[in-house]
């Protein structure tokens, strides 16, 4: 042990109260912002693996031909901008595109839907719904959708061409349960009869108030669409690279695709704002605890001045002066910060058991949370840092306090 | 004089305090102390006394003169070449023994050794236990100095002084916070091991049957060494 660590921890213990008060801020800053960063990325992972669940990490849409702008006569508006595409509805050469991509190493699986909108009718109550034609098959492989089943069986849906599976949401607002038949409206104005099969729940609210799910060829009559895929979605081994294989997809296919990350960006930035807005408050509490170690070692140097001078006289340099007072704050950062992260993982394990009901942008039943390495790590150097620029001040005048000029004075 | 020079100055000018108040402390003072011998210096409260101290144990610096400790010239050292020859060379005893109130007399001891950081904290615990027995406090090791009378606490300090064999003991006023007999024993002490060590003492006091028992006496006055006199011989000036 260095003499300036064994003195640091000597005058430690000599100021009991002051530096406890001080741990007990570093030790709550450092679990609260632990515990609020697990539940706001909670929410937020929830949602995302909800929504890649449901629509997956990356869809390709229409056909686009590129325009050539050498045939286009200028806009007298110079600000206009020039459409430098121009689009086909559906997806050409479904089979060869899906052979294509699963060649990529990041796609795990692909498949093709049809999309429209329709109404459907239960009885009294109707609705507009988001009707997704489906290959049951290649949508398994593709979504989180078997998993999502929380009545009846996916084999009904898959075994019965004019079954359908509703999203939760929607099947309460048209009071239809399994075995239960809807009605849906087709562009041609009649009503077609489908048996639901199965209810889904993906827990993003947007899907299950508006989702059903129907086979391809059923949903292509319906619909009376010329193509049998107005997209494809696709699974990613690694979600978070979906935007470099949108371009490289748009270039290779020459049909619009989009990320999940570019899909879901609205809901996404209110997420990332939040946890910051709730990091930068948090943050607030470990900077307060700075200030109160401020003030603590402050009081401290003004308490040992005499001790000091002693040390230098007997040969202690101004950087073990300074390395006294910068241990002690060390110390309250590092036993502060592992306090702390247990606090923090205590508090988001119990935070995990408390019981809500949201049924809103999501559905769930409890606080969300997510165990994640790097909330510990980043309120760990938060405090670190905080306790450094709090410390630093109080050694830096400590060392430079004339051990002759004390001396002196009490020798008078 | 006679012996190995420990400790040697020559025309230390030093200026205290800035514009109106600037005072001119030391005006040329040279002085040397030999291994084994006891100086005192003499003078009235202002003379100059404390500032001369705090040079020779390179606490502060001089404006001019030179100054040499264990045939080592200190000139235009940093402060942490200061530090570390302070560390090594110098023991300082206070008037108020300046000990770590929260220390026992044995971690009081122990803290110049802890900055040397030669001995393994059992030597350190070991040195510090024959050196507190060797001022007759081989008892209260682990008392905490606050808990210690003003004359076991000033046998610390004289001890701590020791800690790291330093060459130079410099004493400013040892026995000032003492009474008579207190301050009878650790004079005797201090001289005791000044001269079986063979060490080398300086020491500012304003008692004068203290003064008388050293080997040399040197009288200042407005910042000057005015006159210099062996045990038993006294000055005319003073």
């Amino acid at each position: 042990m260095t003499a300036p660590l064994y003195i640091a921890l000597r005058f430690a213990t000599h100021r009991k109260r002051a530096l406890l008060l001080s741990l007990v801020g570093v030790v709550f800053g450092v679990g609260i912002f632990i515990c609020t960063q697990a539940q706001t990325q909670g929410f937020a992972e929830f949602f995302i693996d909800s929504t890649i669940g449901s629509n997956g990490a990356l869809v390709v849409r229409s056909r686009f031909q590129p325009r050539y702008e050498g045939l286009v006569v200028p806009s007298k508006n110079v600000n206009a901008l020039p459409a430098r595409r121009n689009y086909f509805e559906g997806v050409h050469n479904v089979s060869e595109i899906m052979r294509v991509s699963r060649q990529f190493s990041n796609v795990v699986a692909c498949s093709p839907v049809l999309r429209g909108n329709v109404s459907a009718r239960s009885g009294f109550e109707t609705a507009t719904v988001e009707l997704f034609g489906i290959d049951p098959p290649s949508h398994l492989r593709a979504t989180d959708l078997a998993k999502q089943i929380i009545d009846g069986k996916f084999d009904d849906f898959t075994n019965n061409t004019s079954a359908v599976i509703l999203g939760y949401r929607l099947a309460e607002q048209l009071e239809v349960g399994c075995g239960d038949s809807i009605q849906l409206l087709s562009p041609g104005g009649e009503y077609w009869r489908f048996v639901v099969a199965a209810i889904a729940r993906s827990g993003v609210g947007t899907i299950d108030s508006t989702r059903v799910y129907a086979q391809t060829r059923a949903a292509q009559r319906l619909l009376k669409k010329p193509y049998e895929a107005s997209m494809i979605i696709y699974k990613l081994r690694d979600p978070y690279r979906a935007p470099a294989l949108e371009t490289h997809f748009e270039n290779l296919f020459q049909h619009s695709s989009q990320s999940w990350q570019e899909r879901e960006e609205s809901t996404l930035q209110l997420f990332i704002m939040l946890r910051l807005s709730v990091a930068i408050t948090v943050s607030l509490m470990i900077l307060l605890a700075g200030f109160g170690i401020f003030n603590v070692l402050t009081m401290s140097v003004l308490s040992k001045i005499r001790e000091i001078a002693i040390l230098r006289s007997m040969g202690y340099r101004r950087i073990d002066i300074s390395a006294i007072f910068l241990w002690q704050g060390a110390l309250i950062a590092g036993v502060g910060s592992l306090l702390g992260c247990v606090l923090g993982a205590a508090m988001t394990l119990g935070i995990s058991k408390v019981p809500i009901h949201i049924r809103g942008l999501l559905y769930t039943n409890h606080f969300l949370v997510v165990w994640d390495w790097r909330h510990y790590f980043w309120a760990t150097l938060l405090a670190v840092v905080a306790v450094f620029i709090a410390s630093y001040v109080p050694a830096q005048r400590a060392a430079h306090l004339q051990p002759v000029d004390t001396l002196r004075g009490s020798s008078l | 004089m006679k012996g190995d020079i420990s400790l040697s100055c020559r025309e230390l000018e030093r200026y205290l305090g800035e514009e109106e108040e600037r005072v001119h402390a030391l005006r040329g003072v040279s002085l040397e102390v030999e291994a084994g011998s006891l100086h005192a210096v003499v003078g009235p409260s202002g003379c100059g006394k404390s500032t001369l101290l705090y040079i020779l144990g390179l606490l502060d610096t001089p404006d001019a003169g030179s100054l040499e400790i264990s045939s080592t010239q200190i000139a235009d050292l940093s402060d942490e070449e200061l530090a570390r020859r302070r560390n090594q060379l110098i023991g300082f005893i206070f008037q108020f023994h300046f000990l770590m109130e929260d220390f026992t007399a044995q971690e009081n001891v122990m803290v110049p050794m802890r900055r040397l950081g030669r001995l393994s904290e059992e030597e350190m615990g070991e040195r510090a236990a024959s050196l507190l027995a060797a001022v007759d406090l081989g008892d209260k090791l682990r008392r905490q100095s606050r808990h210690l009378s003003g004359g076991e606490q000033q046998r610390v300090a004289i001890a701590r002084a020791l800690a790291n064999d330093p060459q130079v003991i410099l004493a400013d006023e040892p026995t000032g916070n003492l009474d008579t007999n207190n301050s009878q024993r650790a004079f005797d002490l201090l001289a005791n091991i000044v001269r079986e060590r063979e060490k080398a003492l300086l020491l500012v006091t304003h008692n004068r049957s203290i003064a008388e028992a050293c080997d040399w006496v040197h009288e200042m006055k407005d910042g000057r060494i005015i006159a210099s006199h062996p045990r038993g011989a006294r000055s005319s000036t003073s």
